[in-house]
């Protein structure tokens, strides 16, 4: 792997970014959207007496925020190539594939940590939620989510590279998909009985359970994150396997060169 | 020898696009790629380039597998097509410098301006990509073609979007830039004009497989069965595009 080959897929994307006004409206304006609808969600359960799990809710809506983008961008990246036909320069150029999904998830990391930092801060100044002193007790968490996130972005990104746009609805909608299984805001106990045992083989599940632990005064929750990272490292491990072998399929279909 | 494809074959499903070819390139030549539409040229490019596995048969490419040294390969050599394209927001400059990054090109701002300079559209550097017209997109992508000073240069219909005076003067840059460097050019083309007048040696392909391989005179002799005096590839392609319509007819 060569770091300058990485280097130059982060400034296209950073080209891009500057250039392409729907990168800042997923970066900035979305999470804005969002943390300010939720906001105001909390204060009208806040004058309900339910001020408890304002906290878990908030902090819920920012790192569920920073898993959707992380995937979702993932994705999107690898489509913005393939709507520009740019797919073939770069794969006729030195730049492996490692490297390309190395750079793809540097870039990412920076767009939804400026997503994050800024929900954060909303949530901070307008509705009274600090979550700043718990970053150290999330940090673990935040970390599974990020591997969570690429290991899905990557798996969607072979989805793509195999059955081109067909897939490309995925990029949105995976998160979605998984959201209500990952029991972002509410406890795994909230489940009906059937449902548990999907909800547990997620690594999101023991993000957010882990999380509500730690604002409910309970301690970092090592069983939710020894769970999470072990889980991630399966899926990840079968992520990259599947997105090799999806493209070593298209490889061999020729679609790498057909793709628009 | 710079290239050495060994029975190389490509099937999709049932259809074979290329089918069992051999040849090899010296350093220095111009190697023309020529056939009618479906012959396997792109195909037998494209897995030069890696972009397509082969169903069988080795390529070589600076002695190299490019299967299993494809970075070391790809490196030293370029590609270029009119039917790719470039991400259309970023500009001309931002788009070369990107390609010049990862071909960690030395002094990347003077090799890209020196590239638009000779090419005519120094002045399009700071225009987004959207911008330009296809013939100006061409001219980018041969820059990005010769970026990285390559020894080996595919070239797909490299005249494809040129009208004729624009790419009688492309060809007489590229030429130009070939006899500076020595750089071996690939030239697919179904411009038989050009592929003559540019290229030292022609490989003839129909149906994927490698009808005539020689100079453009001796490709004429062998395909039209004559002894001419002057080439005529135009006259062969029309000769073997008429034998396929009939084969489809016949079947």
């Amino acid at each position: 792997m060569k770091s300058y080959r990485i280097r130059a897929v982060i400034l296209r994307h950073l080209y891009e970014m500057r250039r392409n006004p729907s990168h800042l409206t997923n970066m900035i304006y979305w999470p804005v959207m969002n943390i300010v609808v939720w906001g105001f969600f909390t204060i009208y359960l806040a004058h309900r007496g339910t001020s408890g799990i304002v906290s878990s809710l908030l902090a819920a809506v920012i790192l569920w925020g920073l898993f959707n983008s992380f995937q979702r961008d993932m994705a999107v990246g690898f489509l913005d190539e393939l709507w520009s036909r740019n797919l073939v320069n770069l794969f006729a150029s030195p730049l492996s594939i490692g490297e390309y999904v190395t750079a793809l998830m540097s870039v990412n990391l920076i767009k939804a940590s400026v997503g994050m930092v800024l929900e954060a801060l909303i949530a901070w100044f307008c509705y009274h939620y600090n979550i700043f002193p718990m970053a150290l007790a999330f940090v673990p968490f935040i970390f599974n989510l990020v591997l969570f996130g690429l290991a899905v972005g990557v798996a969607v990104t072979g989805l793509i590279f195999r059955y081109t746009t067909k897939f490309q609805v995925l990029a949105w909608g995976f998160a979605g998909l998984l959201m209500p299984l990952s029991c972002v805001f509410y406890p795994l106990r909230s489940l009906p009985r059937l449902l548990a045992p999907l909800a547990w083989i997620l690594p999101t599940t023991h993000c957010f359970e882990g999380m509500r632990q730690a604002i409910a005064g309970g301690g970092f929750s090592m069983v939710h994150f020894q769970w999470g990272i072990g889980l991630n490292v399966a899926y990840f491990i079968l992520a990259a396997l599947f997105f090799r072998w999806m493209y070593e399929s298209a490889r061999s279909r020729g679609l790498l060169v057909k793709m628009e | 020898m710079i290239v050495s494809v060994e029975r190389l074959t490509k099937t999709f499903g049932t259809f074979k696009a290329v089918d069992d070819i051999t040849f090899s390139l010296q350093p220095g030549e111009i190697v023309g790629l020529v056939g009618p539409n479906g012959a396997g040229k792109t195909t037998t490019i494209h897995m030069m380039l890696g972009l397509i596995s082969p169903s069988a048969g080795t390529i070589r490419i600076f002695g190299k597998e490019v299967e299993k040294d494809r970075e070391d390969v790809l490196q030293r050599l370029n590609f270029t097509s009119p039917y790719m394209a470039f991400p259309m927001r970023l500009t001309v400059l931002e788009n070369l410098a990107v390609y010049a990054r990862i071909y960690k090109v030395p002094d990347p701002l003077a090799r890209i301006t020196g590239l638009l300079e000779r090419f005519g559209i120094g002045h399009l550097k700071n225009k987004p990509v959207s911008r330009l017209s296809s013939g100006e997109n061409t001219r980018v992508a041969l820059c990005k073609g010769f970026l990285n000073d390559p020894e080996l240069l595919l070239l797909d219909e490299p005249s494809a979007y040129l009208d004729p005076q624009a790419a009688i003067q492309v060809r007489e840059i590229l030429l130009g830039l070939q006899r500076l460097r020595g750089t071996t050019i690939v030239y697919a083309s179904h411009n038989m004009r050009e592929v003559q007048r540019a290229c030292n040696r022609v490989i003839f392909l129909n149906h994927g497989r490698i009808i005539a391989s020689g100079t453009a005179i001796e490709v004429t002799r062998e395909i039209l069965r004559e002894n001419r005096e002057v080439p005529a590839l135009e006259e062969v392609f029309v000769h073997i595009a008429q034998r396929r319509r009939h084969e489809v007819i016949s079947h």
